[in-house]
């Protein structure tokens, strides 16, 4: 007799909770989990650090059966500044064969994860490329201060320039034929494939840009020195190099000053952070803002460094003109 | 615009006032601080400093939702959105099972947390950022135009109904025997609140805007005798304290809405130490 309403009793909270729990489990798989483990197909699987990295090895590793590739930041992330280290990071690297980075200090994690990880093999890009300082807009003679280069912060965003990102193809494809020497000259031929291409490229660009007048540029946020060398142009200033923070009044004012007291023509925004401050230089100089992409963030397609490149190409024709 | 830059340049020989931009910054602290003032006054009287803070907090949510329906103007999506979180805030308190503060946390830390998980959903946190901590100096001359409209409603409505307000929230029964709607005018100043926040929390910044609404009034509150001389102080207070760090933060490099924070809250202690002098003596 009391059974009945016992039931209603007890049946409400628990209904109430089921549907809960399923609301947030289910919530949980709409947002998606990027946990990601060796399929068993894979015979090497490969862990890129974040985006940049991840096209060059896609190019590498193009039609090689076995490969898996994974990246472990989000590809809308952007550089890894202040990137978390995630649990599922974690048990992401330790089921990789190799974890491919970009170095220079893009992965400030990385003592993390080696300690951790004695076992895990990495893969450094940046071997062998000459590093600007965090701060500067050129590289130095190696001369001038070999002391201090071990401590010293060094700007990260090598792969802006097309032929840093040849080498670290390069450097990157070593390390894959290392870890899986069997596939070796698939991956050789892929790289060289690839490296042809940005080459190409890097030429067209060269006979593009290098008759333009305004050499002088102004950008906001620290993405370019690498760039900027390659292609000969003058970075009169960095405005925001925090890239979570704006510019105080002083700041700007400063920019607004340098913007009309020399022949700077062209402000340069990465699409990954807001306008507001070029805006606000532009607005009071006789500069322009135009968008120009490090590459950063995009489509997973492997193609996507090349198509946004030229798409800077044609940015900067405009801005340099 | 160019009439009143052109004023401004007369009015003010000096280095920072040759930018446009500090220009509509001095306008915008012109617009916003002397509303801050007067509204803080009963957020400080009410005791609701803290459902301010919440709805600072609810503005994050209303930027991903403004942001998920595809809106170019968030500020849309954060007005609905903070005048529903109000709304269903004092709905909650009305309801009288759980303590104010309790509900208002609760508000305020969900708020917050959804506009996270949403916003950071898919890795781009970063260009919403600038939100927590208000760029005044990107103000522009169509948004001071949206300030000023907001400015003259809260003005007219202080002006008509600031006796029914006051006494709505003194006392609901007092309220009743005066026949006054007390329930109408709280969701009345709830409702003002909430639209002051969401419209300026641009420039003001998410994790700042609540002391710009709760200093000058506390800091007034210490030295006035009376209910006038209590909103006159508030207003000067809080026109004083935005004037003052706008100018400091351009000589000194530092950020607008943290300076002028900053300043308040050195006022606040003055005339706290005044108070205790003066009640000493």
């Amino acid at each position: 007799m009391r059974l009945v309403p016992f039931i209603r009793r007890v049946c409400k909270p628990v209904a109430v909770l089921l549907s809960l729990v399923i609301c947030v489990v289910g919530s949980v798989h709409l947002v998606g989990c990027s946990t990601t483990q060796k399929a068993d197909s894979a015979r090497v699987r490969l862990l890129c650090s974040f985006y940049p990295i991840y096209i060059m090895a896609l190019n590498i590793t193009d039609g090689v059966d076995g490969v898996q590739l994974d990246v472990m930041a989000p590809n809308q992330t952007g550089c890894l500044h202040d990137y978390q280290l995630q649990t599922e990071d974690m048990k992401n690297l330790e089921s990789a064969d190799g974890f491919l980075i970009n170095g220079a200090g893009m992965e400030s994690f990385l003592d993390k994860v080696t300690q951790e990880l004695p076992e895990l093999t990495v893969v450094d890009s940046s071997t062998g490329i000459p590093l600007i300082a965090a701060g500067e807009t050129h590289s130095h003679d190696h001369e001038s201060h070999e002391q201090s280069e071990e401590e010293e912060e060094v700007n990260p965003h090598l792969w802006v320039s097309i032929s840093n990102c040849i080498q670290q193809v390069n450097n990157l494809t070593e390390g894959i034929c290392q870890l899986d020497p069997a596939y070796a000259d698939s991956y050789r031929a892929n790289a060289q494939a690839y490296t042809d291409k940005l080459s190409s490229l890097r030429d067209e660009m060269h006979a593009q840009l290098d008759g333009l007048p305004n050499r002088d540029i102004i950008t906001f946020h620290e993405a370019f020195p690498y760039f900027a060398e390659e292609f000969d142009l003058n970075i009169a200033a960095v405005v925001n190099r925090e890239p979570d923070s704006e510019p105080s009044a002083k700041e700007l004012a400063d920019t607004i000053l340098l913007v009309r007291s020399t022949n700077v023509k062209a402000l340069f925004v990465e699409p990954q952070y807001p306008t507001t401050s070029a805006e606000i230089v532009a607005n009071e100089t006789s500069a322009a803002v135009y968008v120009l992409d490090p590459a950063v963030s995009g489509d997973m397609d492997k193609d996507a460094y090349l198509h946004t490149m030229e798409q800077n190409l044609q940015v900067l024709r405009q801005a340099l003109a | 615009m160019q009439v009143i830059y052109h004023f401004l340049n007369q009015l003010l020989p000096f280095e920072w006032a040759q930018f446009d931009f500090m220009k509509n910054a001095l306008l915008a602290v012109l617009i916003i601080t002397p509303l801050f003032g007067l509204t803080g006054t009963m957020i400080v009287n009410n005791r609701m400093s803290f459902f301010s803070d919440a709805l600072g907090h609810s503005a994050l949510t209303g930027i991903a939702i403004g942001v998920l329906l595809g809106i170019d103007n968030y500020m849309f999506s954060m007005i609905g959105f903070a005048l529903l979180f109000a709304l269903a805030i004092s709905a909650v308190i009305e309801s009288g099972t759980t303590s104010a503060d309790t509900v208002i946390g609760v508000f305020s830390s969900a708020g917050m947390a959804l506009g996270i998980v949403l916003l950071s959903a898919n890795g781009g946190f970063s260009k919403y950022s600038n939100y927590l901590i208000g760029d005044i100096l990107s103000v522009r001359p169509n948004e001071l135009l949206l300030l000023l409209c907001i400015f003259v409603v809260v003005l007219a409505v202080w002006v008509l109904c600031f006796n029914r307000l006051m006494i709505a929230s003194l006392n609901a029964d007092l309220a009743a025997s005066k026949q006054v709607n007390a329930r109408l005018y709280k969701n009345l100043f709830v409702i003002l609140i909430a639209l002051i926040v969401a419209v300026s929390i641009k420039w003001v910044g998410i994790l700042i805007i609540n002391s710009l609404l709760v200093l000058p009034a506390a800091a007034a509150r210490n030295l006035a005798r009376s209910m006038r001389s209590y909103h006159g102080l508030s207003v000067l207070i809080s026109l004083f304290s935005g004037v003052s760090g706008l100018i400091l933060s351009y000589y000194m490099g530092t950020a607008a809405g943290g300076t002028i924070v900053l300043v308040a809250a050195a006022l606040f202690f003055v005339a706290f130490a005044w108070r205790r002098l003066r009640a000493r003596a």
